[in-house]
């Protein structure tokens, strides 16, 4: 299948509907508006790009997700930030030990999983915010290998979680409990169904397909379930530079990606057959 | 036990290379790379070829000039760029068939608690032979981010710099990214030699 670029969201600059410095994730609400996490503020586009709302966080934001209540929850450096629909403030969960460096949030059934990139691993946490077990440690290096600094996972409708573990030139999928049950992928320069670098991919996402992003080159490509390459979907469009590449999945096969330096959004649409 | 013998010579090779320095120096300036002008480690520069001028300017024989690691920045990967030649083929282990350095100075070594089964389960540490190396900059240049982490560089080493008034990398660099900097700056722990 192949895709093309239909939008670009934000851009690097001093706009209310752009990034200063950082752009470091994104994330669907269930009516379609995109949020985007960077600097320390969240923004909310609708479906065309335009800046709908945006808000201060605490500490700048390093990771964002959506809950179907519709509370955002923004991973942040020891905390996770929860603002409520109106985007106040409900809670923080801080816990300098197991949410060292929060670079992704995800949703399990009733738990929360965040993607703790000081302690290379992800926390299951309990709706209190209480960490209830450590997925992806269970190895001979304590973690993920993540020498770029960014822990990213999807979860997908069964709840299994699949996370880049970019040390291993893989994604690996966990249960809930930590068991990992499988992985996909491999290092090679040459077949772009490889990954390629010391550590890719970097970044995963869970939507119709098995989405990631990875560095030097920076690509956007797409895997089936069952771990079969589908394709590069986009390449050249971001700065040569770019790593840790946050990637989403939307409906109807639309995927977003941010590229960190230039601090804009992409969006890609698959083409009509 | 190790890391003690490991602190140790790394302090007697400061306090050797402060010996150094303050014989030849003089208590005058001397030559070092600025990493953040050098072409092969300079973020940005889309280079695809390393620059080798250090190698070829130099008055000192292979160049006083060497690539260095350093341990705290590595990101101890299983596939190193700076250590394999990543677009060569790939061997039955799924590894790159070829090393980068032509002159095979980089060493690497599983370290910590060893997974002989998986190879991507391991932590590596890269070492730089100095006697091998010639400051060509290929591994600096692959080390560089994005692709690497930026933990290799190339210093001039005080042991081989014979401090030339008008030193030729300096004259032949297209950055400038040779600097004079005063004794007590070019002292800095980060220059320490490693002797692991």
């Amino acid at each position: 299948m192949k895709y093309q670029q239909s939008l670009v969201i934000g851009g690097k600059g001093s706009e209310p509907h752009q990034f200063a410095q950082s752009l470091t994730g994104l994330a669907l609400d269930r009516r379609g508006l995109l949020h985007a996490a960077g600097d320390a503020e969240i923004k909310v586009y609708d479906p065309s790009g335009r800046l709908m709302s945006k808000w201060r966080t605490e500490r700048p934001a390093l990771s964002i997700a959506v809950a179907s209540t519709g509370h955002v929850y923004c991973g942040e450096e020891e905390q996770i930030e929860i603002f409520d629909p109106a985007a106040k403030t409900a809670r923080v969960w801080k816990d300098p030990k197991m949410l060292g460096r929060v670079t992704a949030i995800g949703f399990a059934g009733n738990y929360v999983l965040a993607g703790d990139a000081a302690g290379r691993a992800i926390r299951r946490l309990d709706s209190a915010g209480r960490t209830v077990n450590t997925i992806g440690t269970d190895n001979n290096v304590g973690g993920l290998l993540i020498p770029n600094g960014t822990v990213s996972f999807g979860v997908d409708g069964e709840g299994v979680i699949h996370a880049a573990n970019p040390g291993k030139h893989r994604v690996e999928r966990y249960s809930g409990e930590g068991e990992l049950l499988g992985h996909f992928g491999r290092f090679h320069f040459q077949d772009p169904a490889g990954f390629t670098g010391c550590c890719n991919p970097t970044s995963v996402a869970i939507g119709d397909g098995i989405y990631v992003t990875e560095k030097a080159p920076p690509r956007l490509k797409v895997y089936g379930k069952d771990g079969q390459f589908g394709g590069v979907i986009a390449a050249e469009c971001f700065d040569p530079n770019s790593k840790n590449i946050p990637v989403l999945a939307g409906a109807r096969g639309r995927v977003y990606a941010a590229d960190p330096v230039k601090l804009h959004i992409l969006v890609f649409e698959p083409e009509a057959v | 036990m190790n890391q003690n013998v490991t602190r140790r010579a790394a302090v007697a090779a400061l306090a050797g290379g402060a010996g150094f320095l303050a014989h030849k120096a003089h208590g005058q300036v001397v030559w070092q790379v600025n990493a953040s002008k050098c072409i092969n480690s300079r973020l940005g520069e889309t280079t695809v070829e390393a620059c080798n001028l250090c190698t070829s300017s130099c008055v000192v024989g292979l160049s006083a000039v060497r690539a260095v690691n350093e341990h705290s920045k590595c990101g101890r990967c299983n596939i190193c760029p700076a250590y394999f030649n990543i677009t060569s083929a790939v061997d039955e282990k799924g590894m790159p068939s070829e090393k980068l350095c032509p002159r095979d100075a980089i060493t690497r070594k599983p370290i910590g608690k060893q997974d002989p089964e998986d190879p991507s389960n391991n932590f590596y540490e890269y070492t730089i032979d100095e006697e091998k190396c010639d400051g060509c900059g290929r591994c600096v240049m692959k080390c560089k981010e994005p692709l690497g982490l930026g933990s290799i560089t190339l210093r001039v080493r005080y042991d081989k710099c014979v401090l030339c008034n008008r030193c030729a990398i300096s004259t032949a660099c297209p950055k400038d990214a040779l600097e004079q900097i005063p004794l007590p700056a070019a002292l800095e722990p980060g220059l320490a030699r490693r002797t692991e």
